[in-house]
């Protein structure tokens, strides 16, 4: 058993860390989320440049042939300082369904993604139809002619090729379809933790491509599952910035001629948020360091739903421990409960994946 | 003891209903169903329709021009009004100066004041925190020093809710800093038109501009407008508070909420079968129907507790915990129902001149939990609370 990090990792998270710590203080955040991006491109053009976009790629598609510890670890240093870059609907949720399609151009496609030249955006959930991966009305005929509605397509405003999940004769594909296309229309709009995000309306567009015809849905389950491994990182590290975030605030209010951080009762609360951070965060280690396929796609549903109830709870108590100031959008703690509740309901709620963990 | 509804009890029902269905302004009412926001003009229509049916006094005396109504009437109609989804009522004239001015006030502070707020002629705000003195409400600094005639008010108040609509603002202020902190407080009404105030929002994480800061510079306020005497406002200030505390369980509207979210469900799918067939939805809806009831049933208690002549006391604390507690506790329960479909932010009441393909109430499911955080929050903390039962209480 060896729970420890390589020294590659190390100094991944050094340099993920670093420029979270000295680029990314909370007003920077928040004028990259108030832009019409609702990113900054020059971060993201650095994140290309130091080889982050690259991580989870094969050496042969081009990438750094990186796991799930690598992102792990870059996720929760991210959501250390919740930042907003479309890393989540780029890299993992697009760059996981191409790395794993047959799509024949998909080396030039990762390679765009990579360098930052182009970004891709995901788009499988459709409105009313639940969390259930199969469940889509979105169909794509054999001619590659694509209709169907998707909603809450992650990054969608600024994305230049769209992944489309739909129904294709018995079973299922993906069509490859670029924003230009006739009949597209997106709806932009921002998700209430200030990310990108948009209603895609696709109205018998012509594919570009249509692609995994036989696997799409075994494809994007293996996508999702990687997508939960890396908001559940993230949400870990914004847990534990909500809990550091509050032990400074409450240190430094004065009531009643002292500390509020003096306070026992404040203090156990503050007791229990490191405590759901640091249990999570094993928990997240135990997922990692599972190798049986089956056996951890179950710990990665139960971790969804232990970070969902853990993350939840532990944004609303820094808010609540920072009194009237937490409500405000002026503090940066009501935005990491916001962030902490996206990534609670994302990809489904904490039951949902209750249920699938008991089912497998 | 009797859970049944008398005779006339079901004829008020009846009265209060039909009373609804004429006079409650429709346009108001599709708003508040559709979960618009509602400007000021029409919260005044709605409480002036209230009014002029003679209403709105349910929780005073009837020489002050209360209904006189008994705990039973004034549950049936508060629940009458929530299940309808009309708007609460702005509380800060009618359920929180009011009982402090026919209490402790002047004859001439009654008839000046009661009848214009019993007409909601004047909308009322708070002006008790300030950045410094929040839970810790006795430390407060905003200074009023007396000439002549009059007071000079200088200082900050925060979280002034709806303080960009009112009038007039009631104000802690200290008028003596030599002795013990809870004494050298005075309460005092300050007519929000006076030179040197200026109100700047407070924009909260649900995006919505409804609290504010109020700021004092030399502001000068006729002696007559205090409340009381001079130096005891804290006790004033306390009586207010048990006031506010049992106003703000809201057991009523979360009822409405409850059955909309449970009409809901039944075409809610998280998986291929509805929300409405789902056990773990059920069982959440479930436990939260038991601590309501049981919460309804507290509410009762203190109400006809006040119908004997008792003022509300610490007990209003438990209501506090307990209604903010159930209020978040249903909130979150229709953010986890929206499921992704909640994430669209088209602002706090959703998406006014964009068409996205989520429901209206999944848009603002998000924006309401976030609002409902600060429940836990405002009319003193619940931790607060909890000390307050441990001591008045407990007597521990």
């Amino acid at each position: 058993m060896n729970l420890s990090y390589t020294d590659e990792q190390n100094l991944l998270r050094d340099s993920v860390s670093k420029f979270c710590g000295s680029d990314y203080d909370f007003e920077t955040r928040m004028k990259s989320v108030n832009s019409d991006q609702g990113h900054n491109p020059e971060h993201w053009k650095l994140f290309a440049e130091l080889g982050w976009l690259a991580i989870p790629f094969s050496e042969e598609l081009g990438g750094l042939d990186g796991g799930d510890v690598d992102l792990s670890l870059m996720f929760e240093e991210f959501g250390k300082s919740i930042v907003v870059e479309p890393y989540l609907a780029n890299v993992i949720l697009s760059g996981g369904v191409l790395k794993r399609s047959d799509l024949e151009n998909k080396a030039e496609i990762i390679e765009q993604l990579v360098t930052g030249e182009k970004q891709v955006s995901l788009a499988n959930y459709e409105p009313q139809k639940g969390f259930n991966l199969d469940s889509v009305d979105c169909e794509i005929s054999d001619e590659g002619n694509v209709t169907g509605l998707k909603t809450t397509v992650l990054n969608a405003s600024n994305a230049d090729f769209f992944l489309v999940f739909g129904k294709h004769g018995s079973g299922h594909a993906f069509a490859l379809i670029s924003k230009e296309t006739n009949g597209l229309k997106l709806t932009p709009y921002k998700t209430y933790d200030g990310f990108v995000s948009g209603d895609l309306h696709i109205e018998n567009c012509k594919a570009d491509a249509i692609f995994s015809k036989s696997d799409a849905l075994e494809i994007l389950k293996k996508t999702i599952l990687e997508g939960i491994v890396c908001v559940s990182s993230e949400a870990i590290g914004a847990m534990e910035t909500c809990y550091k975030l509050t032990i400074e605030y409450t240190q430094q209010r004065e009531q009643f001629g002292q500390s509020l951080s003096k306070f026992q009762a404040l203090q156990h609360r503050m007791v229990d948020m490191f405590m759901e951070t640091e249990f999570s965060k094993s928990f997240l280690l135990k997922v990692l360091a599972t190798d049986d396929e089956n056996e951890r796609t179950k710990l990665i549903y139960g971790l969804k739903n232990q970070v969902a109830k853990a993350g939840k709870y532990v944004g609303e108590e820094a808010v609540q421990l920072h009194g009237g100031m937490g409500v405000t959008e002026e503090m940066s703690v009501g935005h990491y409960l916001k962030r902490l509740l996206v990534i609670t309901n994302l990809f489904g709620s904490a039951d949902y994946f209750l249920d699938k963990y008991i089912e497998s | 003891m009797d859970l049944n509804f008398s005779k006339e009890d079901l004829e008020f029902r009846d009265e209060v209903r039909e009373f609804l269905d004429k006079e409650y302004p429709k346009h108001i009412k599709e708003k508040m169903n559709n979960g618009d926001e509602l400007s000021r003009e029409e919260i005044v229509d709605w409480h002036k329709a209230v009014a002029k049916k003679g209403w709105m006094g349910h929780s005073w005396p009837v020489e002050h021009g209360g209904t006189g109504w008994d705990a039973t009437k004034v549950y049936i109609y508060l629940r009458e009004l929530a299940l309808a989804g009309c708007p609460t009522f702005v509380p800060f004239g009618l359920q929180m100066v009011a009982p402090v001015i026919w209490t402790f006030g002047s004859e001439e502070q009654k008839k000046k004041f009661l009848p214009r707020i019993l007409n909601f002629d004047d909308w009322w705000c708070q002006g008790y925190s300030e950045p410094g003195s929040g839970s810790d409400l006795a430390s407060l600094k905003c200074k009023a020093v007396r000439e002549g005639d009059e007071y000079v008010l200088n200082g900050q108040k925060t979280w002034t809710t709806l303080g960009q609509h009112a009038d007039w603002i009631f104000v802690l202020v200290r008028t003596d800093d030599s002795g013990k902190k809870q004494e050298g407080i005075t309460f005092i009404l300050v007519d929000m038109k006076t030179p040197g105030i200026e109100v700047k929002p407070i924009i909260t994480i649900d995006g919505d501009h409804e609290v504010n800061e109020v700021w004092f510079d030399n502001v000068r306020v006729p002696a007559e407008n205090v409340v009381g005497e001079e130096g005891q406002g804290w006790t004033y200030a306390k009586f207010l508070l048990f006031h506010e505390r049992s106003s703000i369980a809201g057991a009523p509207n979360m009822r409405r909420v409850l059955n909309s979210l449970k009409i809901k469900a039944k075409n809610t799918y998280h998986t291929d079968k509805p929300l409405s067939e789902d056990k773990n939805f059920l069982s959440k809806i479930a436990q939260f129907e038991l601590d309501l009831d049981a919460l309804e049933m507290t509410e009762l208690r203190g109400l006809s507790a006040m119908r004997e002549g008792k003022s509300p006391g610490a007990e209003s604390s438990l209501l506090k915990i307990k209604g903010t507690e159930l209020q978040q506790r249903i909130s979150t329960l229709a953010v986890e129902m929206a499921g992704h479909e909640g994430m669209p932010y088209g602002g706090p009441y959703g998406f006014s001149d964009v068409e996205v393909a989520a429901s209206k109430s999944d848009q603002i499911s998000a924006p309401k939990y976030l609002n409902f955080r600060k429940v836990t929050i405002y009319g003193g903390t619940n931790e607060i609370q909890k000390n307050i039962i441990a001591k008045a209480v407990l007597g521990i």
